[in-house]
């Protein structure tokens, strides 16, 4: 497969356009096939009264079929997240706010135990 | 205007009211369905909200014009012109402005300094008979059609508002209905051509975007954005040494952004000119020391060149800011480790 570093760029760039992505607080680069993704990520057009949970399921379900659409770009071998609100662990798309907390409520378990 | 989309557009209103682009939207809207009155109050919000808002402002002198308020009229694109006297189309409109309020001297003088200002206004008063060896000649026929004349740039500029905000909630199809409605209003206007050929390039309709965007550079040579714009859609095409040649031309107008050197970069890399591409990303890094993306490419073009050390050097700054960085890490094990063989 060839790597066109420019092509995967320019379509990474359009794809960003066309999901409900708000790419503001994003940059993305390429690097032999390897798309590297940065920054914030959120979600664009969300009713104001959307609840923090379904907000959540709503990103990470974003994330989930974003990462899909990325891997699927020909050329792209490989797809590393850098994300300031949000990291991938065992296969799950978690908020970093959250694991922080529930990292801090572990710890208090085990000093408590 | 679809009662549907301007439905949306008072709905977004309504959640973000500080938005001052969203009421100039509004505006609009309401103006291009004849109701003027709620029309002005949305335009004077946009100018509340912003005061230096130049489109919203533009837009009330016009809907002034359509409701037949010369002097108010009058008064905005006067100080309009003051700040920017060199400016053909407040010139064009103040002219008209004279003829439909029957001063007819003052008009002539207004057009022919839009002619001196803006080539693009010799060729229309020429097609409409008025510019003449060198001469604003206005004839009785002249002076009643100008009198009856329209402005469509509002309009025009609503369709590509609506187009854009279209576009943007993913609605490519319609969105493209209503740019076309732009440029078929404006058609010498760059910019509805450019936006146009965006969407036709979300859309993925390549031939189409490229013809639209060498409309808007056609009308506006040094519109950097629209090569760059060239260059993706080329990209996407797999024709390189299009893209290579467009995005060229686009750092040459925009030398300033470190992005288009970053894509120029790729170019040159993709073709294995990596001594160019290493100027190119080094010029990103000049522009923004903490583009990553850059400093990586960078180290993989040294490690390419078989220049461990340089590429020793990028990678272990990268990792600085990003510790976490498996990929570079795993980079910089391997050259670290041939050197050690």
């Amino acid at each position: 497969m060839l790597k066109e570093d420019f092509a995967i760029q320019s379509e990474l760039r359009r794809m960003l356009v066309r999901t409900s992505i708000n790419y503001s607080r994003m940059d993305f680069g390429t690097v032999k096939g390897v798309v590297y993704i940065r920054g914030f990520f959120q979600i664009s057009s969300i009713a104001p009264d959307t609840d923090e949970d379904r907000l959540k399921d709503l990103t990470a379900k974003t994330l989930y079929s974003f990462e899909k659409k990325v891997r699927n770009i020909p050329g792209v071998s490989d797809v590393i997240f850098q994300l300031l609100n949000w990291r991938k662990e065992r296969g799950q798309w978690v908020p970093i706010e959250v694991v922080k907390k529930e990292e801090e409520d572990e710890g208090k378990t085990e000093s408590n135990g | 205007m679809d009662k549907r989309i301007l439905g949306e557009i008072e709905e977004e209103v309504r959640v973000h009211p500080h938005y001052a682009d969203l009421q100039h939207l509004l505006a609009l809207a309401l103006m291009a369905g004849g109701e003027m009155e709620r029309a002005e109050s949305h335009f004077l919000e946009a100018l509340h909200l912003n005061p230096r808002y130049r489109e919203a402002l533009i837009n009330l002198g016009f809907l002034n014009i359509e409701t037949g308020r010369w002097k108010e009229a009058e008064e905005i694109f006067l100080a309009e012109a003051k700040k920017h006297p060199r400016d053909g189309f407040l010139q064009h409109v103040l002219g008209i402005l004279c003829l439909k309020t029957g001063r007819v001297k003052e008009g002539s003088a207004r057009i022919h300094r839009a002619i001196r200002y803006h080539s693009y206004y010799r060729d229309y008063y020429k097609k409409k008979g008025v510019w003449k060896r060198g001469k604003v000649h206005l004839d009785q026929k002249a002076e009643r059609t100008f009198k009856k004349i329209r402005f469509t740039y509002p309009y025009a500029q609503l369709y590509n508002l609506i187009g854009l905000y279209l576009a943007k909630k993913g609605k490519v199809t319609r969105a493209i209905k209503e740019l076309r409605m732009a440029s078929g209003l404006e058609p010498d206007d760059f910019i509805f051509h450019a936006n146009l050929g965006t969407v036709y390039y979300y859309q993925g309709s390549y031939p189409k975007a490229i013809r639209q965007f060498q409309k808007a550079l056609k009308i506006h040579p040094s519109y950097g954005m629209g090569y760059a714009n060239l260059s993706y859609v080329y990209g996407l095409m797999r024709h390189t040494s299009e893209a290579l040649r467009y995005m060229k031309r686009a750092v040459q107008i925009n030398p300033q952004y470190a992005d288009l050197h970053y894509n120029l970069a790729l170019l040159y890399s993709d073709r294995k000119r990596y001594q160019e591409a290493a100027a190119e990303l080094k010029k990103a890094l000049r522009i923004n020391p903490n583009y990553l993306f850059a400093r990586i490419n960078l180290g993989v073009l040294y490690e390419d060149q078989k220049r461990w050390k340089e590429a020793r050097r990028e990678y272990r700054e990268v990792l600085q800011v990003t510790p976490n960085d498996e990929h570079v890490r795993n980079r910089l094990e391997r050259i670290s480790s041939l050197r050690r063989r």
